[in-house]
């Protein structure tokens, strides 16, 4: 077909060398930006690690003056704010950079340089919000940023300007992300393969990214909104001009509580992979732990008030977000049980990805007991704001998040590189993380119902807090270890490499089908699937039966029909700029744009930050980025 | 999407597992983002109504007439769009060119409508720092104007390419998809007409406080 | 297919985790400690702490259920050879999907009975059984406490006293940010937050001192934001309000009180009030500490006003510095030296003239410091009867009430502390309003300090009204001398 198409004069030729710096800056392959989310958002984890472990050593013994209370603030505010945005969120999106095409049986995800984009927003927005730490004046009102704190009139410098506009556009980068994974998963999935077929862990993915998506324009809005308040002086949030501190809490939370669920599916989502793997049964009771997420999903936008139990909503309020609250346990619950059901009656492998997935439900479930705890407000009223929420969060995002992170580590590294990570190692990575991990959290529990506050950089030595802050710097200290051996490990295994095959682990889902490492184009053939597990199913035809015998509605396996219709009924088309037909090995070409875009958008929110003049020197870059990306053919022609 | 249904409609059948273009569905999938957004803007603004301290106040500054005839001007680039997807599916160009064209003429006219409205209420003493009523009005008014802004000038890239010919027929999808953002933010503009102009018109200062402004 | 190196059941980290565990279960709450949540000594803090314990246990039988399965299957089920059996591969049993989605509706639902119940007594207002109610307004400043006692016209800061077994109905209020009030003993915690007045009750049932502590993050000092809470007997806590109608003797001419007394006045008086004995000074604090807010948030960077610790019978209190360090002598000295030395972020500190030098301490001597300290430890009620106004007797020199009342803020020459330099006044008086003579507009300017504001100057003084008709005689008098 030759059709006439507009063209925009390009000022570098287009990349095409697949080694060196710039490949990874041109590169539109999944597999790569996974490759530069995972390690980006790793090296986050150490300073945002290397900031708690700063804090425990002043908590350490009691009226410590290693840190006085400004630097205390700021590394409380940058330790949750990194761990949440630049540690869990991104770790996550590696994974599913990395996994979704392959579990659904793809080439690519379906917009591959908006893919690029969102990695190379996400690194200039992290590095400049820490990039605050430089100029001195890092965030100091808290990861939540209430008002008025985090407003001028209290926070006169730039610390929390670098916050409210490093978020922003950060959250550009999320909801890049969550569009470009909803459509990949919605639309790009192997022939046969219908939503009920589809791994569990791209279907956690599928239910974070639409909570992402709707979720982040809430923040954005919070975002715009304090940044006004601080650039331009409106009254938003600024209660001497009317506006209400109430009403930011109400909107962050809104976005907040679902960004836990955000945090948490994915890591779920790697654990119910994980679980049926080395217990080699199939997840127990699938469409009840598809469905118990998407309930959560659902539900997580109908208790932000359980923040807000001591702000005075009133007792008819409490009472509602109390009982939502507590129902939001039920879905978390039935997750659980699957996970127990899936282990009973297993052929168990206690390896370490297994450790990693076992202790995440196990820290979990204290996590959520913990939780339903604070659901109720009258013992809210004593826990709000103490370690006690210290603890339960941390159990969540470290026992649960983090955890399931690392099982998700030690499982796919054959498959990201081909060889083992080393299993002694991997042991003691896990040891050390679980013992260091459980002396610093249990503590805070004891801590927080004996009063100490959270956010407090020093405590008096007759509130009798020191033995149970001694006992969680020691922990914090052993965590670190753990992490340093997890660091090892990685080189060691580099250096000693054990290759691992195609399928060390005997997988069941459709990315163990491709060589590991995968090649470029992911698969030379399309997978055909036939069943949930497809790829397990026709390793061991024999155990077919056993699994859709007793079960209706299961019953059909349609897939192969399906395939004939797809592939006969249906004519190729390449309509879409990004559309890549499932048939040929047709992958898109690299991309600049998506890198200028970004640093366009990176100089845009540094002139929210410095002034207005520079908001204006990121404006060309940024419609270079657009008009030569609309412009740029998906493929030069040959 | 069925099959028959495409047919009918001479679309193509798209490759994906949902039948649906990519980009249509993640435009789809944006634009549900996009409502959370507005959502939370106008919730602010609704939340806030009558909070000001100081004026001036909605009753004394807002202009519904002629933000009515700004409303008009927009939905009419709706239709306008419309017609323009239209011809260029029929493969009119001359058509489907000038009646995308008539999209950039009118929503231009209708950001020239608000930078007016913005100017005068700075005349008249409303700024952003005024009070509330300033704040929530001009982010929330301002923010629809950048979507109205990006808008315009994605129609005048896509009147462009339909002058070049390099927006067909066989690619009428790429001003569909620029067609389904423009009418959202239609949509969103009633809304926000709706609860800033309709409902607040009336909104004055609280009791015992006497006008701000005095023409 | 590879193998990784065969593995038996790693006991031995199990048991690792297992130590610390059981370390700091042997650690658990203290009943004791000052804050803690179990030693209460209030009924709300009692029902908040029994609710604890009653989800708790039901928490505590779950977690040993789950934890236990996921050990015993975990021992099990594990891989016990090489074996590559393949267990039966069962999709799932809808059976015991109802049954694990029902057990935890009816358990929530058990929890959720005694919780419904404490957020309506607890959040509802005072109950009409309770017994006679005292009000008090507690207010979060950045970063102390001041409590307002309206019905007894009594305001103090960061000590409230209660009396035992009555309620104690609080209306919360901030003008700043957010701070939350917190009394672990007797009752969990309700912010304050500006724009939006919040109301709690409590009822301490045992007579003793009970700390508190602000809970909601609010700036560099949060940490520093204490409280006590002094629960006396109903005879105790009358007294305790009688005191506080009780102006302090009158310092001994030439003793270090006296002296301090004219420091204080000279370079503490204007944000801290110490007299509010007296009928109707109890409305002149509140007005007075309103204009030092809004003689600070006008001007944040240049104020030397700030909102502050009201010290009336200040000897009586038992800690300094919002609950920071007992109150004595030395300790005291060290605050008024270098508050950072003791709260680092003091506005105090941060604002107040004396403390402009290159190192923040105070411009004072030591003995200067040794007598202010001296003397705000010898405000306790004194033996003239509650209620009666303590006067200045005698002459009043002008000078005196001028470097007692405006030095902080006025200097006699031409340079700015907050207000204008006053070298001149006297000549200029005259001529700044038409009609009024300069004593009529020094007087005006004194008891209205709003009407006739010098431009370029933030609308921050005081009233001086409360100093009496003679002082502020004197005072004009005086004023009319500078040159």
């Amino acid at each position: 077909m030759t059709t006439k198409s507009l063209k925009f004069p390009q000022a570098f030729p287009r990349p095409k060398s697949a080694t060196g710096i710039w490949s990874w800056i041109g590169t539109v392959d999944h597999k790569r930006i996974g490759t530069m989310y995972g390690i980006v958002s790793f090296i986050w984890f150490l300073v945002g690690g290397l900031e708690a472990l700063l804090m425990r050593a002043q908590l350490a013994s009691a009226e410590n003056d290693l840190i006085g209370p400004e630097a205390f603030n700021q590394l409380f505010t940058m330790h949750g704010t990194t761990m949440v945005f630049l540690v869990i969120m991104p770790l996550s999106a590696a994974f599913f950079n990395w996994l979704i095409p392959l579990q659904i049986g793809a080439r690519d995800v379906a917009f591959p340089r908006l893919n690029a984009l969102s990695f190379w927003i996400f690194l200039f927005g992290s590095i400049l919000i820490n990039f605050s730490w430089v100029t001195g004046d890092a965030p100091n009102g808290g990861w939540f940023g209430y008002a008025p704190n985090s407003g001028t009139t209290f926070n006169p410098g730039l610390g929390m300007t670098y916050w409210v506009v490093g978020l922003n556009v950060l959250g550009v980068a999320s909801i890049a992300a969550g569009l470009n994974f909803i459509v990949t998963i919605l639309n790009m999935r192997a022939p046969g393969m219908d939503m009920f077929k589809i791994p569990i862990f791209t279907w956690m993915t599928l239910i974070t990214s639409v909570l992402i998506v709707l979720a982040m324009p809430v923040l954005a809005v919070a975002g715009i909104q304090l940044m006004t308040d601080r650039v331009y002086g409106t009254h938003f949030f600024n209660s001497l001009g009317g506006g209400d501190p109430v009403m930011w809490q109400h909107i962050f939370w809104l976005f907040g509580h679902p960004e836990v669920y955000i945090l948490i599916l994915p890591a779920m989502g790697i654990v119910s992979e994980v679980l049926p793997t080395f217990a080699r049964k199939p997840l127990f009771g699938y469409p009840f732990v598809v469905f118990a997420g998407a309930v959560i999903a659902f539900m997580g936008w109908f208790v932000w008030s359980h923040h807000m139990f001591t702000v005075g909503l009133g007792p008819a309020a409490n009472t509602a977000f109390s009982i939502s609250t507590m129902l939001i346990a039920v879905p978390t619950g039935v997750k659980i049980f699957n996970w127990l059901g899936t282990l009973w009656g297993g052929n168990i492998r206690l390896n370490t990805p297994m450790l990693f997935s076992i202790s995440f439900i196990a820290m979990f479930t204290i996590g959520g007991l913990s939780g339903v705890m604070h659901a109720s407000p009258p013992t809210d009223a004593q826990q709000q704001d103490t370690y006690f929420i210290v603890a339960h969060f941390h159990y969540v995002l470290v026992g649960g998040a983090l955890l399931g992170i690392f099982s998700g580590i030690y499982f796919w590294w054959p498959k990201f590189t081909g060889y083992f990570l080393n299993e002694k190692l991997g042991i003691a990575n896990w040891a050390l993380m679980m013992i260091g991990f459980n002396l610093q959290f249990a503590p805070m529990h004891w801590l927080g119902m004996d009063g100490m506050p959270r956010r407090i950089y020093t405590y008096a030595e007759n509130m009798g807090w020191e033995g149970s802050n001694l006992a969680a710097s020691i922990g914090g200290l052993i965590l670190g270890i753990g992490i340093l051996v997890f660091i090892f490990n990685v080189f060691y295994s580099k250096m000693n490499k054990v290759m691992a095959g195609d399928d060390p682990w005997d997988g069941r889902t459709l990315e163990w089908a491709t060589s590991s490492p995968p090649p470029v184009h992911d698969f030379d053939v399309i997978p055909q699937v036939q069943y949930r597990d497809d790829f397990w199913f026709k390793k061991y035809p024999e155990t077919i039966s056993e699994y859709y015998h007793d079960d209706h509605d299961q019953a059909v396996p349609s897939g192969a029909q399906l395939d004939d219709e797809v592939e006969e009924a249906l004519p190729v088309v390449s309509g879409g700029s990004d559309d890549h037909g499932h048939g040929a090995i047709h992958l898109p070409d690299m991309s600049y744009y998506p890198f200028i875009l970004s640093v366009g958008i990176a100089i845009l929110g540094a002139g929210f930050i410095t002034n207005t003049y520079v908001v204006g020197a990121g404006v060309p870059f940024i419609l270079w980025g657009l008009l030569g990306w609309s412009m740029e053919p998906v493929n030069d022609p040959e | 999407m069925t099959q028959a249904a495409a047919t009918e409609h001479h679309e193509p059948v798209e490759n994906t597992s949902t039948g649906l273009n990519s980009r249509k569905l993640m435009m789809w999938a944006f634009l549900g983002s996009d409502v959370m957004f507005f959502g939370a803007f106008i919730a602010t603004y609704l939340v806030y109504r009558g909070k000001s301290l100081v004026g001036p106040y909605p009753s004394e500054i807002l202009d519904i007439p002629l933000t009515s005839v700004s409303t008009f001007v927009l939905l009419m680039s709706s239709l306008a769009m419309v017609l323009g997807l239209h011809y260029v599916k029929e493969g009119q160009k001359n058509k489907g060119t000038i009646w995308i064209l008539v999209v950039v003429v009118l929503g231009a006219i209708f950001m020239g409508f608000q930078f007016y409205e913005f100017r005068e209420f700075a005349h008249e003493g409303l700024t952003p720092r005024t009070n509330i009523f300033g704040t929530t009005f001009f982010i929330l008014t301002g923010i629809h104007g950048a979507h109205v802004t990006i808008g315009v000038a994605w129609m005048a890239f896509m009147a462009y390419g339909s002058h070049t010919g390099a927006l067909r027929k066989d690619n009428a999808l790429d001003l569909e998809i620029a067609g389904l953002y423009w009418h959202f933010v239609d949509i969103v503009w009633i809304v926000i007409f709706t609860v800033i102009y309709l409902i607040s018109a009336t909104d004055g200062p609280p009791p015992g406080v006497g006008p701000t402004i005095l023409h | 297919m590879h193998r990784v190196s065969k593995l038996s059941f790693p006991l031995r980290p199990a048991l690792f985790l297992l130590v610390p565990m059981a370390i700091a279960l042997l650690a658990a709450c203290t009943p004791e400690n000052n804050q803690s949540t179990f030693g209460t000594a209030g009924p709300i803090a009692k029902d908040q702490a029994d609710l604890f314990n009653f989800i708790f246990w039901i928490a505590a039988v779950v977690f040993i259920l789950v934890e236990g399965a996921i050990i015993y299957i975990s021992v099990r089920y594990r891989r016990r050879s090489d074996s590559d059996k393949l267990p039966h591969q069962t999709h799932g049993n809808d059976r015991l999907e109802i049954t694990w989605t029902i057990i935890p509706v009816l358990i929530l639902a058990v929890i959720a009975v005694p919780t419904l119940t404490g957020i309506w007594e607890q959040q509802n207002g005072v109950p009409d059984d309770q017994g006679e109610v005292l009000n008090v307004e507690a207010i979060g400043h950045q970063w102390w406490f001041e409590f307002r006692y309206p019905n007894h016209e009594v305001v103090t800061s960061n000590e409230l006293h209660i009396p035992v077994n009555r309620p104690v109905a609080f209306k919360l209020e901030s003008q700043d940010v957010i701070h939350s009030f917190w009394v672990p003993k007797i009752a969990g915690k309700v912010d304050m937050v500006p724009l939006n007045d919040n109301y709690m009750w409590m009822i301490g049932d045992e007579v003793g001192e009970y700390y508190g502590q602000c809970a909601e993050f609010c700036g560099i000092a949060h940490a520093h934001m204490r409280f006590r809470v002094i629960v006396h007997t109903e005879e105790d806590f009358q007294a305790w309000i009688t005191g506080m109608h009780t102006a302090p003797d009158a310092p001994v001419a030439g003793s270090p009180e006296a002296s301090g007394k004219n420091l204080f006045a000279a370079n503490c008086s204007s944000c801290h009030s110490s007299d509010t004995t007296s009928p109707g000074s109890y409305a002149r604090e509140v007005t007075s500490q309103q204009a030092r807010w809004n003689g600070w948030i006008s001007d944040i960077e240049n104020s030397g006003i700030v909102s502050a610790p009201n010290l009336t019978n200040f000897g009586q209190h038992t800690t300094i510095g919002a609950g920071l360090k007992d109150l004595n002598q030395a300790s005291l000295e060290q605050w008024i030296t270098d508050p950072s030395s003791i709260k680092i972020g003091t506005r105090m500190q941060k604002h107040a003239a004396v403390y402009d030098t290159a190192d923040g301490t105070a411009k004072l001597s030591p003995a200067e410091v040794s007598d202010i300290a001296t003397y705000l430890l010898s405000l306790k009620p004194g033996s003239a009867p509650a209620g009666a106004v303590a006067d200045a007797g005698g002459d009043v020199d002008g000078a005196d009430v001028f470097a007692a009342n405006c030095t902080s803020c006025h200097s006699t020459g031409d340079n700015t502390v907050v207000g204008p330099g006053l070298a001149g006044v006297g000549d200029r008086a005259g001529s700044r309003v038409d009609g009024m003579d300069a004593t009529m507009y020094l007087k005006e300017s004194l008891t209205d300090p709003g009407s006739y504001i010098v431009d370029g100057f933030p609308a921050v003084m005081p009233e001086m009204g409360h100093l009496g008709t003679e002082s502020i005689e004197a005072l004009v008098t005086y004023l009319k001398t500078l040159k």
